[in-house]
This record gives structure tokens, sequence and C-alpha cells, in this order.
């Protein structure tokens, strides 16, 4: 039996005088190598354990964060099936603020969850529309309904007093 | 020589095994990174369990090459 080629090795290295000189002995290469190797990649599963707990600990630390409120518009300047652009959490967060047509008031996030570009509203169809990949997501809760998106938009939490809307939270 | 011929069957079987549950945990790895981004922390714990299992049956199969060698040492 021919295992890796190892007695036809050995016949090749016969007729050359410096593999005589220097001989190898395939086998016991082999034997080495692949016992290192699964030495390696026991030691390499060991530090993804350690990088899954690292995460797993990150977790549990994990804290969901405060935030502030902040004014988002008046009430009466967003007429239904429109919205208005706002920053939430902080000025570099943009966010959407929409009426629906049942007049309900609604914020996300405009970042798209595919490759954060911007959404946008699109009254005549009633749906959040990122232009870079044709993601559309649905206004009520923000759910992707085509395109590449598979999750759904954060959702800014709203307060209203009186006329004024503020922003209180953010939920991924 | 018989001894490392069947070693390296032998560990060729098992490189295919550890490196199978190597991808495995990559894969987990991953995934832990999209739940934690999505701060879906629920779900941190069952994938490292997942893991570490994994990484068990890896150390095991790693004590039965040290094993295997000391048994070709003796001979």
């Amino acid at each position: 039996m021919n295992d890796h080629g190892c007695d036809e090795c050995t016949k090749k290295n016969a007729d050359k005088q410096w593999k005589r000189d220097f001989p190898i002995e395939w086998e016991k290469d082999h034997y080495v190598t692949r016992r290192e190797m699964v030495k390696f990649l026991t030691l390499g599963s060991a530090f993804l354990v350690m990088a899954n707990g690292v995460m797993a600990i990150a977790g549990r630390l994990a804290k969901p964060g405060a935030f502030q409120r902040r004014t988002v518009a008046l009430a009466s300047a967003v007429p239904v099936n429109s919205s208005v652009l706002f920053r939430y959490p902080t000025d570099e967060d943009p966010c959407i603020l929409v009426r629906g047509t049942d007049g309900q008031l609604v914020a996300y996030s405009q970042v798209c969850t595919h490759l954060s570009c911007a959404v946008v509203h699109r009254p005549e169809e009633g749906v959040l529309f990122c232009p870079c990949h044709h993601g559309y997501f649905e206004i009520v809760e923000g759910r992707p309904t085509a395109g590449p998106p598979t999750r759904r938009l954060p959702r800014i939490t709203l307060e209203q007093s009186g006329d004024v809307i503020f922003a209180t939270g953010v939920e991924v | 020589m018989a001894e490392p011929r069947r070693g390296t069957t032998l560990f060729t079987a098992l490189l295919i095994v550890v490196g199978t549950a190597v991808v495995m945990q990559l894969w987990l790895l991953t995934a832990a990174m999209d739940a934690l981004l999505a701060q879906e922390y629920g779900l941190l714990l069952p994938l490292t369990l997942g893991s570490f299992l994994l990484f068990a049956l890896n150390a095991a199969l790693l004590k039965f090459v040290f094993d295997f060698d000391r048994r070709v040492e003796q001979r």
C-alpha cells in the first residue's frame, strides 16, 4: 500500500545522490506535522472560547444606556403622512420622525440596518426606503419588508407634552 | 514505522474533526459579535457554552493525541 506516495518517494530518493545523502522520513514527517497541527488548532480553539467568554461578560456588564430627554419637533408641525428629520441621542445620530396615515407618531434611527445608508420616508408608499440597495421598512414597527435588510430599525421612544414631542430613548 | 503510519492516518482524521470544530467556533464567535452589537445579551451565554463544548471536544482529542504519542515512545 502506497500511503501518501511514500514508497514512491523512497524509490525516487534512491536514484539521486543528494537524496541519498539527506533522506527524508516522510511518514515521520507527516506524523509530526499533523500532530503539531492538532495542537495548534486546539490552542486556537481555546482562544476562540475565551473570546466568546469575554463577549458574554461584556454582555453581562453592559447596562442599557441612560438617554437624555431631547426635544424633537412640534406635533402640529408634522402633518399626516409626512416626516421630520432630527438627531438623537447625539448630534451624530440621524433619526426620522414619521406621522403615518393613521396619525400615529413614530420615530426610528435613520441608519439602515443593512449598510448604514440613510433611510427616507416615501409617503406615497407609506414606507421607509433605503435608496442604496432598495431596502424597505414598514412604518408601524420599523421591520424590513423587502430588500437586503434583515433587522428592524432602532426605534426612538417618544413622549408628547402639549404640542412638543420629546425623544426619550432608543430601543434596538 | 507501522505506528507512525497509523498515527498519520489517525491524525488526518483528528485534524478534520478538530478543524471542523474550530470553524464552528468561528461561526459561533461571529454570531456572538452580532448578538452583542444588536444588544441581544440573552444569546451570548448559550453561544459561549456551545463554543466551550467544542473546545472540550478538541481538548479531549488532544489528550488522546498525547496518550498516543506516549504509547509510540514507549515502544
